[in-house]
Protein backbone atom coordinates (compact mmCIF):
# COMPACT_ATOMS: atom_id res chain seq x y z
CA UNK A 1 0.00 0.00 0.00
CA UNK A 2 2.99 2.70 1.10
CA UNK A 3 4.49 1.32 -2.06
CA UNK A 4 1.43 2.21 -4.38
CA UNK A 5 0.83 5.37 -3.00
CA UNK A 6 4.61 6.50 -3.59
CA UNK A 7 3.53 5.42 -7.27
CA UNK A 8 0.44 7.16 -7.06
CA UNK A 9 0.53 10.64 -8.44
CA UNK A 10 -1.88 12.29 -6.41
CA UNK A 11 -1.61 16.05 -6.22
CA UNK A 12 -4.02 16.43 -4.21
CA UNK A 13 -6.81 15.37 -1.45
CA UNK A 14 -9.42 14.70 -3.74
CA UNK A 15 -7.62 12.25 -5.98
CA UNK A 16 -5.71 10.45 -3.50
CA UNK A 17 -9.40 10.28 -1.43
CA UNK A 18 -10.66 8.46 -5.16
CA UNK A 19 -7.26 6.41 -5.19
CA UNK A 20 -7.47 5.31 -1.54
CA UNK A 21 -10.96 4.02 -2.22
CA UNK A 22 -10.91 2.34 -4.71
CA UNK A 23 -7.99 0.42 -3.00
CA UNK A 24 -9.44 -0.42 -0.35
CA UNK A 25 -13.01 -0.51 -1.41
CA UNK A 26 -13.89 -2.97 -4.44
CA UNK A 27 -16.30 -2.15 -7.41
CA UNK A 28 -19.30 -4.40 -8.73
CA UNK A 29 -17.44 -4.76 -11.38
CA UNK A 30 -14.89 -6.02 -10.00
CA UNK A 31 -16.40 -8.13 -7.88
CA UNK A 32 -18.27 -9.52 -10.99
CA UNK A 33 -15.12 -10.40 -12.66
CA UNK A 34 -13.70 -12.17 -9.82
CA UNK A 35 -16.79 -14.02 -8.83
CA UNK A 36 -16.89 -15.06 -12.37
CA UNK A 37 -13.85 -16.42 -12.06
CA UNK A 38 -14.41 -19.07 -9.08
CA UNK A 39 -17.52 -19.38 -9.76
CA UNK A 40 -17.71 -22.88 -11.44
CA UNK A 41 -15.90 -23.85 -7.94
CA UNK A 42 -18.47 -22.10 -5.58
CA UNK A 43 -21.13 -23.70 -7.33
CA UNK A 44 -19.85 -27.28 -7.37
CA UNK A 45 -18.82 -26.54 -3.73
CA UNK A 46 -22.24 -25.52 -2.94
CA UNK A 47 -23.55 -28.93 -5.04
CA UNK A 48 -20.99 -31.19 -3.11
CA UNK A 49 -22.56 -29.42 0.56
CA UNK A 50 -26.18 -29.37 -0.44
CA UNK A 51 -26.87 -32.09 -3.09
CA UNK A 52 -29.44 -30.37 -4.53
CA UNK A 53 -29.25 -28.73 -8.18
CA UNK A 54 -31.90 -26.54 -6.88
CA UNK A 55 -30.69 -25.32 -3.74
CA UNK A 56 -27.79 -25.28 -5.16
CA UNK A 57 -28.96 -22.29 -8.04
CA UNK A 58 -30.54 -20.26 -5.33
CA UNK A 59 -27.52 -20.22 -2.95
CA UNK A 60 -25.60 -19.61 -5.43
CA UNK A 61 -27.40 -16.16 -6.33
CA UNK A 62 -28.07 -15.31 -2.95
CA UNK A 63 -24.48 -15.13 -2.23
CA UNK A 64 -23.80 -12.83 -5.12
CA UNK A 65 -26.28 -10.51 -4.14
CA UNK A 66 -25.27 -10.51 -0.41
CA UNK A 67 -21.90 -10.33 -1.61
CA UNK A 68 -22.75 -7.60 -3.65
CA UNK A 69 -24.78 -5.39 -0.72
CA UNK A 70 -22.12 -5.95 1.62
CA UNK A 71 -19.26 -5.14 -0.56
CA UNK A 72 -18.19 -2.44 1.20
CA UNK A 73 -17.54 -4.11 3.95
CA UNK A 74 -14.75 -6.43 2.37
CA UNK A 75 -11.78 -4.63 3.67
CA UNK A 76 -8.92 -7.42 1.96
CA UNK A 77 -7.89 -8.92 5.06
CA UNK A 78 -8.89 -12.04 3.18
CA UNK A 79 -8.96 -12.90 -0.95
CA UNK A 80 -11.90 -12.17 -2.18
CA UNK A 81 -13.03 -16.27 -3.08
CA UNK A 82 -12.34 -16.80 0.83
CA UNK A 83 -14.45 -14.19 1.76
CA UNK A 84 -17.37 -15.48 -0.71
CA UNK A 85 -16.58 -18.97 0.04
CA UNK A 86 -17.93 -17.78 3.49
CA UNK A 87 -20.93 -16.01 2.51
CA UNK A 88 -21.76 -19.41 0.61
CA UNK A 89 -21.09 -22.00 3.60
CA UNK A 90 -23.04 -19.63 5.76
CA UNK A 91 -25.83 -19.81 3.51
CA UNK A 92 -25.56 -23.54 3.07
CA UNK A 93 -25.41 -23.93 6.59
CA UNK A 94 -28.54 -22.27 7.50
CA UNK A 95 -29.94 -24.26 4.83
CA UNK A 96 -29.07 -27.50 6.22
CA UNK A 97 -29.39 -26.80 9.96
CA UNK A 98 -32.86 -28.51 10.15
CA UNK A 99 -31.72 -31.26 7.90
CA UNK A 100 -30.60 -34.80 9.42
CA UNK A 101 -27.26 -36.30 8.46
CA UNK A 102 -27.51 -38.94 6.34
CA UNK A 103 -26.16 -42.71 6.85
CA UNK A 104 -22.35 -44.02 6.18
CA UNK A 105 -24.25 -46.63 3.83
CA UNK A 106 -26.54 -44.31 1.88
CA UNK A 107 -25.11 -45.66 -1.19
CA UNK A 108 -27.03 -49.19 0.00
CA UNK A 109 -30.02 -47.79 0.73
CA UNK A 110 -30.18 -45.77 -2.13
CA UNK A 111 -29.74 -48.91 -4.36
CA UNK A 112 -32.25 -50.38 -2.80
CA UNK A 113 -34.75 -47.89 -3.68
CA UNK A 114 -33.36 -47.60 -7.28
CA UNK A 115 -33.45 -51.59 -7.91
CA UNK A 116 -37.17 -50.79 -7.05
CA UNK A 117 -38.12 -47.72 -9.29
CA UNK A 118 -38.14 -48.46 -12.78
CA UNK A 119 -38.72 -45.16 -13.64
CA UNK A 120 -35.40 -44.06 -12.41
CA UNK A 121 -33.59 -46.74 -14.45
CA UNK A 122 -35.88 -45.67 -17.39
CA UNK A 123 -34.80 -41.65 -17.17
CA UNK A 124 -31.02 -42.33 -16.41
CA UNK A 125 -30.98 -44.89 -19.74
CA UNK A 126 -32.49 -42.24 -21.74
CA UNK A 127 -29.97 -39.92 -20.39
CA UNK A 128 -27.23 -42.09 -21.11
CA UNK A 129 -28.16 -42.81 -24.74
CA UNK A 130 -29.27 -38.77 -25.82
CA UNK A 131 -27.06 -36.40 -23.86
CA UNK A 132 -24.19 -35.17 -24.18
CA UNK A 133 -23.36 -35.15 -20.58
CA UNK A 134 -24.83 -39.07 -19.76
CA UNK A 135 -21.90 -40.87 -20.62
CA UNK A 136 -20.81 -42.94 -17.18
CA UNK A 137 -17.59 -43.12 -15.95
CA UNK A 138 -16.13 -44.55 -13.10
CA UNK A 139 -14.41 -41.54 -12.05
CA UNK A 140 -17.08 -39.08 -12.03
CA UNK A 141 -19.16 -42.13 -9.93
CA UNK A 142 -16.28 -41.79 -7.29
CA UNK A 143 -16.96 -38.37 -6.98
CA UNK A 144 -20.58 -38.63 -6.52
CA UNK A 145 -20.15 -41.58 -4.27
CA UNK A 146 -17.91 -39.39 -1.82
CA UNK A 147 -20.49 -36.48 -2.59
CA UNK A 148 -23.04 -38.75 -0.42
CA UNK A 149 -20.83 -40.52 2.06
CA UNK A 150 -19.15 -37.27 2.93
CA UNK A 151 -22.40 -36.25 4.01
CA UNK A 152 -22.53 -38.23 6.97
CA UNK A 153 -20.36 -36.61 8.55
CA UNK A 154 -21.26 -33.85 10.86
CA UNK A 155 -21.69 -30.53 8.59
CA UNK A 156 -18.66 -28.81 10.27
CA UNK A 157 -16.41 -31.78 9.15
CA UNK A 158 -18.06 -31.78 5.89
CA UNK A 159 -17.39 -28.33 4.91
CA UNK A 160 -13.69 -28.45 6.24
CA UNK A 161 -12.92 -31.67 4.86
CA UNK A 162 -14.43 -29.99 0.99
CA UNK A 163 -12.84 -26.76 1.56
CA UNK A 164 -9.72 -28.24 2.46
CA UNK A 165 -8.94 -31.65 0.40
CA UNK A 166 -10.99 -30.71 -3.02
CA UNK A 167 -11.03 -27.10 -3.10
CA UNK A 168 -6.98 -26.69 -2.43
CA UNK A 169 -7.81 -24.06 1.30
CA UNK A 170 -5.56 -23.18 3.56
CA UNK A 171 -6.46 -24.05 7.38
CA UNK A 172 -6.55 -20.37 8.21
CA UNK A 173 -8.81 -19.51 5.10
CA UNK A 174 -10.98 -21.97 6.36
CA UNK A 175 -10.78 -20.42 9.76
CA UNK A 176 -11.92 -17.36 7.96
CA UNK A 177 -14.91 -19.34 5.78
CA UNK A 178 -16.18 -21.25 9.52
CA UNK A 179 -15.29 -18.39 11.57
CA UNK A 180 -14.00 -20.86 13.44
CA UNK A 181 -10.19 -20.83 15.34
CA UNK A 182 -7.05 -22.37 13.39
CA UNK A 183 -7.22 -25.08 16.13
CA UNK A 184 -11.15 -26.34 15.40
CA UNK A 185 -10.12 -26.39 11.79
CA UNK A 186 -7.36 -28.79 12.31
CA UNK A 187 -9.95 -30.98 14.52
CA UNK A 188 -12.80 -31.36 11.96
CA UNK A 189 -10.12 -31.71 9.44
CA UNK A 190 -8.74 -34.18 11.28
CA UNK A 191 -11.66 -36.28 12.45
CA UNK A 192 -13.15 -36.11 9.07
CA UNK A 193 -10.94 -37.11 6.95
CA UNK A 194 -10.23 -40.08 9.69
CA UNK A 195 -13.78 -41.07 9.33
CA UNK A 196 -13.91 -41.23 5.83
CA UNK A 197 -10.97 -43.30 5.43
CA UNK A 198 -12.22 -45.61 8.21
CA UNK A 199 -15.76 -45.72 6.10
CA UNK A 200 -14.06 -45.88 2.22
CA UNK A 201 -11.50 -48.58 3.57
CA UNK A 202 -14.83 -50.80 5.20
CA UNK A 203 -16.95 -50.34 2.17
CA UNK A 204 -15.28 -49.37 -1.11
CA UNK A 205 -14.27 -52.69 -3.12
CA UNK A 206 -11.97 -50.43 -5.06
CA UNK A 207 -9.24 -49.98 -2.75
CA UNK A 208 -10.47 -53.41 -0.48
CA UNK A 209 -11.36 -56.70 -1.68
CA UNK A 210 -13.47 -56.93 1.23
CA UNK A 211 -15.24 -53.82 0.42
CA UNK A 212 -19.04 -54.37 0.92
CA UNK A 213 -19.86 -51.62 -1.99
CA UNK A 214 -19.19 -52.20 -5.54
CA UNK A 215 -21.56 -49.86 -6.80
CA UNK A 216 -19.68 -48.29 -9.64
CA UNK A 217 -18.34 -51.26 -11.63
CA UNK A 218 -21.89 -52.67 -11.35
CA UNK A 219 -23.65 -48.75 -12.57
CA UNK A 220 -20.26 -49.90 -15.15
CA UNK A 221 -21.40 -52.90 -16.34
CA UNK A 222 -25.13 -51.29 -17.01
CA UNK A 223 -24.30 -48.52 -18.72
CA UNK A 224 -21.11 -49.87 -20.72
CA UNK A 225 -21.98 -53.39 -21.04
CA UNK A 226 -19.46 -53.52 -24.06
CA UNK A 227 -16.45 -52.36 -21.31
CA UNK A 228 -14.45 -54.98 -19.09
CA UNK A 229 -14.98 -53.73 -15.33
CA UNK A 230 -11.64 -54.54 -14.47
CA UNK A 231 -9.81 -52.76 -17.69
CA UNK A 232 -11.79 -49.63 -16.37
CA UNK A 233 -10.61 -50.05 -12.87
CA UNK A 234 -6.93 -50.43 -13.52
CA UNK A 235 -7.25 -46.76 -14.95
CA UNK A 236 -8.15 -45.48 -11.38
CA UNK A 237 -5.08 -44.19 -9.78
CA UNK A 238 -6.79 -45.01 -6.45
CA UNK A 239 -7.56 -48.51 -7.44
CA UNK A 240 -4.10 -49.52 -8.81
CA UNK A 241 -2.67 -48.46 -5.98
CA UNK A 242 -5.18 -50.04 -3.61
CA UNK A 243 -2.40 -52.33 -2.64
CA UNK A 244 0.62 -50.66 -2.33
CA UNK A 245 -0.40 -47.56 -0.95
CA UNK A 246 -1.40 -46.57 2.62
CA UNK A 247 -4.99 -46.04 3.34
CA UNK A 248 -3.99 -42.10 3.77
CA UNK A 249 -2.36 -41.65 0.18
CA UNK A 250 -5.66 -43.60 -1.25
CA UNK A 251 -8.04 -40.96 -0.01
CA UNK A 252 -5.69 -38.12 -1.23
CA UNK A 253 -6.13 -40.24 -4.61
CA UNK A 254 -10.13 -40.16 -4.14
CA UNK A 255 -9.90 -36.32 -3.17
CA UNK A 256 -7.75 -35.83 -6.63
CA UNK A 257 -10.48 -37.71 -8.48
CA UNK A 258 -12.75 -34.91 -7.18
CA UNK A 259 -10.54 -31.77 -7.84
CA UNK A 260 -10.51 -32.73 -11.46
CA UNK A 261 -14.14 -33.28 -11.98
CA UNK A 262 -16.70 -30.20 -12.19
CA UNK A 263 -19.96 -32.09 -11.53
CA UNK A 264 -21.91 -29.60 -13.82
CA UNK A 265 -19.56 -29.76 -16.71
CA UNK A 266 -18.42 -32.72 -17.11
CA UNK A 267 -19.13 -35.67 -19.30
CA UNK A 268 -21.58 -37.61 -16.96
CA UNK A 269 -22.69 -33.93 -15.35
CA UNK A 270 -26.46 -34.87 -16.37
CA UNK A 271 -26.19 -38.80 -15.75
CA UNK A 272 -24.49 -38.15 -12.76
CA UNK A 273 -27.26 -35.19 -11.30
CA UNK A 274 -29.96 -37.15 -11.88
CA UNK A 275 -28.84 -39.76 -10.11
CA UNK A 276 -28.04 -37.65 -7.17
CA UNK A 277 -31.15 -36.20 -7.03
CA UNK A 278 -32.55 -39.48 -6.55
CA UNK A 279 -30.66 -40.20 -4.35
CA UNK A 280 -31.75 -37.06 -2.44
CA UNK A 281 -35.05 -37.43 -2.52
CA UNK A 282 -34.72 -41.31 -1.43
CA UNK A 283 -33.01 -40.19 1.69
CA UNK A 284 -35.22 -37.38 2.48
CA UNK A 285 -38.27 -39.96 2.51
CA UNK A 286 -35.51 -42.61 4.64
CA UNK A 287 -34.80 -39.81 7.18
CA UNK A 288 -38.36 -38.78 7.89
CA UNK A 289 -39.43 -42.46 7.80
CA UNK A 290 -36.11 -43.13 10.44
CA UNK A 291 -36.70 -39.79 12.18
CA UNK B 1 1.60 -35.57 39.19
CA UNK B 2 1.12 -35.14 35.93
CA UNK B 3 2.81 -38.08 33.89
CA UNK B 4 0.15 -40.03 33.00
CA UNK B 5 0.01 -42.88 35.89
CA UNK B 6 -2.97 -43.40 37.85
CA UNK B 7 -3.67 -43.63 41.13
CA UNK B 8 -6.41 -45.51 43.25
CA UNK B 9 -7.19 -44.49 46.97
CA UNK B 10 -9.64 -46.94 48.68
CA UNK B 11 -11.57 -46.49 51.68
CA UNK B 12 -14.53 -48.93 53.52
CA UNK B 13 -17.44 -47.03 50.88
CA UNK B 14 -15.49 -45.44 47.73
CA UNK B 15 -13.24 -46.13 45.74
CA UNK B 16 -11.77 -43.05 43.95
CA UNK B 17 -8.85 -43.25 40.80
CA UNK B 18 -7.13 -40.42 38.71
CA UNK B 19 -4.85 -39.77 36.29
CA UNK B 20 -3.33 -36.62 34.98
CA UNK B 21 -0.89 -35.80 32.44
CA UNK B 22 0.19 -32.62 30.33
CA UNK B 23 -0.75 -32.25 26.92
CA UNK B 24 0.51 -29.80 24.58
CA UNK B 25 -2.17 -28.59 22.21
CA UNK B 26 -5.24 -26.19 22.57
CA UNK B 27 -7.97 -26.53 24.56
CA UNK B 28 -10.71 -26.45 22.27
CA UNK B 29 -9.12 -29.61 20.13
CA UNK B 30 -9.08 -31.72 24.13
CA UNK B 31 -12.67 -30.65 24.60
CA UNK B 32 -13.59 -31.23 21.00
CA UNK B 33 -12.58 -34.66 21.31
CA UNK B 34 -14.10 -35.63 24.74
CA UNK B 35 -17.77 -34.43 23.72
CA UNK B 36 -17.87 -35.51 20.58
CA UNK B 37 -19.30 -39.07 21.23
CA UNK B 38 -19.69 -41.13 18.08
CA UNK B 39 -15.92 -40.32 17.11
CA UNK B 40 -14.94 -41.53 20.40
CA UNK B 41 -14.09 -45.13 19.61
CA UNK B 42 -12.04 -44.40 16.58
CA UNK B 43 -8.93 -43.04 18.72
CA UNK B 44 -9.80 -43.73 22.47
CA UNK B 45 -8.62 -47.46 22.75
CA UNK B 46 -10.25 -48.19 25.99
CA UNK B 47 -13.69 -47.19 24.57
CA UNK B 48 -16.15 -49.56 22.10
CA UNK B 49 -18.72 -47.02 21.71
CA UNK B 50 -20.44 -44.03 23.22
CA UNK B 51 -24.38 -43.47 21.91
CA UNK B 52 -25.39 -40.08 22.52
CA UNK B 53 -24.89 -36.24 22.87
CA UNK B 54 -22.49 -35.61 25.19
CA UNK B 55 -24.10 -32.41 26.72
CA UNK B 56 -25.35 -31.09 30.09
CA UNK B 57 -28.71 -33.05 31.38
CA UNK B 58 -28.50 -35.39 28.41
CA UNK B 59 -27.95 -38.95 28.87
CA UNK B 60 -25.45 -41.20 27.24
CA UNK B 61 -24.69 -45.17 26.56
CA UNK B 62 -21.00 -46.24 27.34
CA UNK B 63 -19.89 -49.47 26.49
CA UNK B 64 -15.70 -49.83 27.92
CA UNK B 65 -13.38 -52.43 26.68
CA UNK B 66 -12.97 -53.17 30.57
CA UNK B 67 -16.15 -54.58 30.92
CA UNK B 68 -17.64 -55.38 27.59
CA UNK B 69 -20.60 -57.29 28.52
CA UNK B 70 -22.34 -54.17 30.42
CA UNK B 71 -23.71 -50.70 29.07
CA UNK B 72 -23.53 -47.61 31.52
CA UNK B 73 -26.33 -45.40 30.77
CA UNK B 74 -24.61 -42.28 32.14
CA UNK B 75 -25.87 -38.59 32.67
CA UNK B 76 -24.35 -35.58 32.07
CA UNK B 77 -24.19 -33.78 35.07
CA UNK B 78 -22.14 -30.99 34.62
CA UNK B 79 -20.67 -29.19 31.70
CA UNK B 80 -18.40 -26.42 31.29
CA UNK B 81 -17.44 -25.58 27.99
CA UNK B 82 -13.13 -26.14 27.76
CA UNK B 83 -13.25 -26.52 31.68
CA UNK B 84 -15.58 -29.27 33.52
CA UNK B 85 -17.49 -32.21 32.99
CA UNK B 86 -19.01 -34.56 35.14
CA UNK B 87 -20.40 -37.77 34.47
CA UNK B 88 -22.28 -40.54 36.86
CA UNK B 89 -24.80 -42.41 37.37
CA UNK B 90 -26.26 -44.01 40.81
CA UNK B 91 -22.71 -45.32 42.08
CA UNK B 92 -20.79 -42.97 41.20
CA UNK B 93 -19.22 -39.80 39.01
CA UNK B 94 -16.57 -39.09 36.71
CA UNK B 95 -14.80 -35.59 36.30
CA UNK B 96 -13.33 -34.31 33.38
CA UNK B 97 -11.14 -30.70 34.05
CA UNK B 98 -8.63 -29.14 31.84
CA UNK B 99 -6.16 -26.81 33.51
CA UNK B 100 -4.53 -24.58 31.30
CA UNK B 101 -0.74 -24.53 31.41
CA UNK B 102 1.65 -21.53 31.10
CA UNK B 103 3.23 -22.89 28.37
CA UNK B 104 0.29 -22.78 25.83
CA UNK B 105 -0.73 -26.51 26.51
CA UNK B 106 -3.09 -28.03 29.55
CA UNK B 107 -3.29 -30.78 31.90
CA UNK B 108 -6.14 -33.26 31.89
CA UNK B 109 -7.30 -34.53 34.75
CA UNK B 110 -9.82 -37.69 35.07
CA UNK B 111 -11.06 -38.52 38.69
CA UNK B 112 -14.01 -41.40 39.39
CA UNK B 113 -15.56 -42.07 42.90
CA UNK B 114 -17.29 -44.84 43.27
CA UNK B 115 -19.18 -45.35 46.52
CA UNK B 116 -21.91 -45.56 48.27
CA UNK B 117 -23.60 -47.27 51.59
CA UNK B 118 -23.73 -50.50 49.47
CA UNK B 119 -19.94 -50.32 47.81
CA UNK B 120 -18.21 -52.73 50.66
CA UNK B 121 -20.92 -55.66 49.26
CA UNK B 122 -19.27 -55.40 45.78
CA UNK B 123 -16.04 -53.48 46.04
CA UNK B 124 -14.34 -57.11 45.28
CA UNK B 125 -16.17 -57.89 41.93
CA UNK B 126 -14.68 -54.31 40.57
CA UNK B 127 -11.56 -54.71 38.63
CA UNK B 128 -9.02 -52.32 38.79
CA UNK B 129 -9.26 -49.02 36.69
CA UNK B 130 -5.72 -48.02 36.62
CA UNK B 131 -4.63 -49.19 33.52
CA UNK B 132 -7.94 -48.27 31.60
CA UNK B 133 -7.48 -44.67 32.80
CA UNK B 134 -3.45 -44.38 31.75
CA UNK B 135 -4.55 -45.28 28.37
CA UNK B 136 -7.62 -43.05 28.26
CA UNK B 137 -5.32 -40.34 29.16
CA UNK B 138 -2.57 -41.53 26.90
CA UNK B 139 -4.85 -42.30 23.82
CA UNK B 140 -6.24 -38.41 24.48
CA UNK B 141 -2.74 -36.65 24.53
CA UNK B 142 -1.66 -38.66 21.28
CA UNK B 143 -4.67 -37.73 19.41
CA UNK B 144 -4.89 -33.99 20.60
CA UNK B 145 -0.79 -33.21 19.91
CA UNK B 146 -1.40 -34.88 16.08
CA UNK B 147 -4.06 -32.81 15.54
CA UNK B 148 -2.46 -29.08 17.44
CA UNK B 149 0.76 -30.25 14.97
CA UNK B 150 -1.14 -31.13 11.98
CA UNK B 151 0.11 -29.16 8.97
CA UNK B 152 -1.88 -26.59 7.60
Amino acid sequence: MVENLKRCECRDFITLFAYLMQTIYMTTEQLSEEFEAFKGQLKSYILRITTSVQDTEDILQDTFIKAHERLETFKGDSSLKTWVFAIASNLAKDHLRSKKRWPENVTDICKEAALGNQEFFGEAMQIAQTSPQGQFEMKEHIAFCFTCVSKSLPLEQQIAVMLKEVYDFKVKEIAIIMDQTDAMIKYYLHTGRSKMIQVFDNRCSLINKEGVCHQCTELNGIFNPQQKAQEEIVKIEMAKQSESADKEHLFDLRMKVLKEIDPFDSGAAELQLHHLEHNRQVMEKYLKENS
Amino acid sequence: MSNGKATTIKKVFSRQTSVRIDINADTAIVWALLTNASDFARWNSTIVFIKGNIALGEKIELKAKIDEKRTFKIKIKEFTPEKHMRWGDAMGNRDFTLTPNADGGLTFSMSEKIGGPIFPLFAGMLPSFDEAFEQYAADLKREAELIFNSKN
